[in-house]
């Protein structure tokens, strides 16, 4: 086994223990049984835990499991922002700010994000230490592009659900 | 990576769909 297929597969364990563990909190929070729009959760739940990891381990395929990977990660964060806001805490102290939203969650999400980063950055940078990383910020596959997204979507999803009530 | 190129028909076509896809996402979602 080469170290690239080594650290790949350690990564990609990551990524699919993630996806359990996220997928078992949203059955466990908030069941099919009790309202059929939960199913969207055990969708978005079974595509982290199978196609992306899939997606993700061919070469050909790669980009399709990065965004979908990082989309997961913004609308995760947006919904949860939502809610979060939609049942702010009172009094809203720093410390119930904190532990009593669901930024803990948001925050386990984007470790999914970035160790999608890492796995798709080493397909394509290598892993060679030397080498220096190019391109602009704000264009794929960089950072910049999914703060754009992320910006952009938020905004997208406040509109509708103020103008289209 | 033609198809993440800007402003190709591609990219029109994913762009429009996933305005209103969050659109709409924004109007039926109530906490």
């Amino acid at each position: 086994m080469t170290i690239k297929t080594y650290t790949k597969t350690t990564l990609l364990f990551g990524l699919v223990a993630l996806s359990i563990g996220g997928f078992f909190l949203h059955l466990r929070i908030h069941p099919i049984a009790k309202n059929p729009a939960n199913i969207v959760p055990v969708v978005s739940g079974v595509l982290g835990i199978v196609i992306v990891p899939l997606l993700f381990s061919s070469r050909r395929l790669i980009s399709y499991g990065y965004v979908i990977n990082g989309m997961q990660a913004i609308i995760g964060t947006v919904l949860m922002a939502h809610y979060s806001i939609a049942h702010w805490p009172a009094p809203a102290t720093p410390a119930a700010m904190i532990l009593q939203t669901l930024l803990a969650d948001i925050l386990v999400l984007w470790g999914k994000f970035f160790l999608g980063k890492a796995l798709f950055d080493l397909e394509f940078h290598g892993y060679d230490q030397t080498r220096e990383m190019k391109g602009k910020t704000y264009r794929y596959p960089n950072y910049g592009w999914w703060l754009i997204h992320l910006a952009t979507i938020s905004l997208v999803y406040c509109l509708g659900h103020i103008l289209w009530r | 990576m033609n198809q993440f190129r800007l402003f190709t028909p591609y990219w029109w076509i994913l762009h429009v769909v996933a305005v209103v896809f969050f659109f709409w996402l924004g109007h039926i979602v109530h906490f």
